[in-house]
């Protein structure tokens, strides 16, 4: 039972890392339908500059942590104003290939700096040890993973609930045509949508990197598993984001439990998240939240 | 007078001129000198360059595929190294037991099976979640092969060099055997690819693509039609990844991963979507481009660019793949395939203006 209970909230941790990245690009799905194959690159992108401000300049971690938060967005800003603007009005697919070659361009930027390969991890700030209840042991790592997720979720809801960039956030989700003639900015919502986009991405890459080591294959994997806690949550819904994150981290953490001894060579949980996508898929396509989209001729 | 020679106008009196390939004799001539040339070209090439060439040819097919699925029908496929790793190892499996060429079409069977399954999603959804599944087959893919000991877990399985007719292929005229058998496959299913959208299931799949509730409403079944397009491109990467193992000598696991997809969806743009020629032209320019960048990466190192703990070699792949999409889908969406068509259309009319 504490076994279970174990892997329970170690797969919270995770899972809380997919929420904040799913809730990204659904963000940026809602606002413009777009799928974006870069967002585990966002994620990279946010984790190394907090390493970078860290350990090469010896900044305080929350003082990196906030640069890192405005720099991604920064950077999300910028490729949507660069590489997405010129393609509004073509068609989706074109926008979401675009993604595609997005990812391998930042994956190769990123190999230009000292961060393609090899592990890092950021220099310990936390106290040693953790804490513990019902014989589970939680260190203080995993608790700041939770309480800051939370604390993001709830920064978030605030945002789109009372403020007025929220609401027309949210207007522009719904109707374009609509929230245009209201006055609403369409450009700059999108411009928008990546940049909050980017300040998730920046969170998750800084909580894994508080969590466990980063390397930048395993954060462009967590860009990938994104797409199963979309996809099970419903693709554009943020409550779904959240919950199929929380999900599919603590299905892929009792997977690696349960599993891993059954399969030669283990390494389910690499696996685990996209069987159950393709189910989804199979099964209930729009996933536990998502609308399903009705069309008329 | 028409002119056979020389489009002088439109003469077009019926629906079968309209869909002819050939418009002028010039056209059906110069496919001809063009196949003649790609016949005698091995006898002027020295043993590395007909592997470039081998390998251009192989990318095509697998290209030629994902034009189906991608250009058009319509489905974003980013799995399709997976299809095509399907096919090489089903041919690795095969081939110590069958000769060559039975395992190249069961591999290319085998790919269709499973372009058929992972299309099954759109019975029911579109396109968006349709390019999900591809990426997820594409990792089970990959972690299922890691995890097969009769796969030996993604290391090289080594393929057996092949008799054909009791002409025994060994090291000094392998490229070239394998030129002839890849040119004859790539010329007959580029016949069946340019031929596909003058058949109804062609058709079908344009229609679906343009609008898949009109297309439901003419008698068509949107979610059948996009199955089989991904088997049909499947087939395609099925038969280019056995041909690729034949070729390379080893299926290893690193030839059929995620990049390399993208690498082809790279290719497929940066020819042009949907287009014949453009299946050609992509994968030269990539390939071309990809010989070219470790002399890229020399050079930039010689200008003092690099600095400990990067390697640039590494990273101008990703970079310029990137680029290239971007740079090709912002600025010329119809790929280099347009660039063709601007240029045949001068001699198509040449000596006059239009």
């Amino acid at each position: 039972m504490s076994y279970f209970l174990q892997l329970l909230v170690s797969g919270l941790v995770v899972g809380s890392i997919y929420a904040l990245a799913a809730l990204g690009f659904v963000l940026i799905y809602k606002a413009s339908r777009v799928i974006n194959f870069a967002h585990g690159q966002f994620i990279a992108v946010g984790a190394f500059t907090v390493y970078a401000l860290v350990v090469y300049l010896k900044l305080n971690v929350w003082l990196s942590f906030g640069i890192a938060l405005f720099f991604t967005a920064l950077i999300a800003f910028l490729v949507e104003k660069l590489f997405l603007k010129p393609l509004v009005g073509q068609p989706i697919i074109s926008v979401i290939m675009v993604t595609i070659g997005l990812a391998s361009l930042l994956d190769g930027l990123i190999h230009l700096t000292p961060f393609g390969g090899g592990n890092f991890s950021l220099p310990r700030f936390l106290p040693e040890g953790g804490v513990s209840f019902l014989g589970v042991s939680v260190s203080y790592p995993q608790l700041l993973a939770v309480l800051l997720t939370a604390l993001f979720l709830a920064g978030f809801g605030w945002f789109f609930q009372r403020s007025t960039l929220g609401a027309a956030m949210r207007a522009v989700a719904d109707d374009q045509m609509a929230a245009m003639s209201l006055g609403v900015s369409v450009e700059h919502v999108f411009a928008l949508a990546w940049a909050a986009a980017g300040i998730t991405a920046a969170a998750a890459g800084f909580i894994v990197g508080t969590v466990s080591g980063i390397n930048l294959e395993s954060l462009v994997a967590i860009g990938l598993k994104v797409f199963p806690a979309v996809i099970l949550g419903g693709l554009d819904s943020i409550p779904g984001a959240v919950v199929g994150g929380i999900i599919i981290g603590v299905l892929e953490n009792l997977a690696t439990g349960y599993l891993d001894p059954l399969v030669p060579g283990g390494g389910t949980a690499e696996v685990f998240p996209f069987v159950i996508l393709l189910l989804v898929l199979w099964f209930k396509p729009h996933g536990l939240f998502g609308t399903e989209e009705i069309e008329r001729v | 007078m028409r002119n056979p020679w020389a489009q002088t106008g439109n003469y077009k009196t019926d629906y079968r001129q309209d869909t002819a390939i050939f418009a002028t004799y010039l056209e059906v001539l110069s496919l001809w000198a063009f196949l003649a040339v790609l016949l005698v070209l091995p006898f002027f090439l020295s043993r590395p360059q007909m592997f470039v060439l081998d390998l251009i040819l192989v990318y095509a097919l697998a290209v030629l595929g994902l034009n189906i699925t991608t250009g058009y029908a319509g489905l974003i496929n980013i799995g399709q190294a997976a299809f095509v790793g399907v096919g090489a190892y089903t041919a690795a499996l095969l081939a110590p037991s069958l000769p060559f060429w039975l395992t190249v079409p069961i591999g290319g069977l085998a790919a269709a099976v499973a372009g058929g399954i992972v299309g099954i999603p759109s019975l029911r959804i579109k396109h968006l979640y349709l390019a999900i599944a591809t990426l997820a087959f594409q990792i089970i893919f990959e972690w299922t092969v890691g995890h097969s000991t009769i796969l030996k877990q993604g290391g090289a399985i080594s393929m057996p060099r092949v008799e054909f007719l009791g002409y025994r292929v060994g090291y000094k005229n392998h490229y070239y055997f394998w030129y002839f058998v890849i040119l004859l496959v790539v010329v007959v299913l580029a016949f069946a690819f340019r031929n596909l959208l003058r058949t109804r299931f062609g058709r079908a799949l344009v229609a679906v693509r343009d609008n898949d509730r009109a297309a439901d409403a003419m008698g068509m079944h949107p979610g059948l039609t996009k199955i089989f397009a991904f088997a049909l491109g499947g087939f395609y990467a099925g038969v280019a990844g056995a041909l690729y193992a034949y070729l390379s000598r080893a299926v290893v696991i690193e030839d059929y991963m995620l990049p390399v997809s993208i690498k082809f969806l790279a290719m497929a743009i940066v020819g042009g979507l949907g287009s014949l020629v453009g299946s050609f032209l992509g994968p030269a320019f990539l390939v071309l481009l990809d010989l070219n960048m470790e002399d890229l990466a020399n050079w930039l190192k010689s200008l003092g660019l690099s600095y400990a703990g990067v390697d640039i070699a590494s990273a101008m792949r990703p970079l310029t793949f990137g680029l290239v999409i971007v740079l090709f889908l912002i600025f010329e969406p119809r790929g280099l395939a347009n660039w063709w068509r601007l240029v045949r259309n001068f001699f198509r009319n040449w000596p006059f203006k239009y």
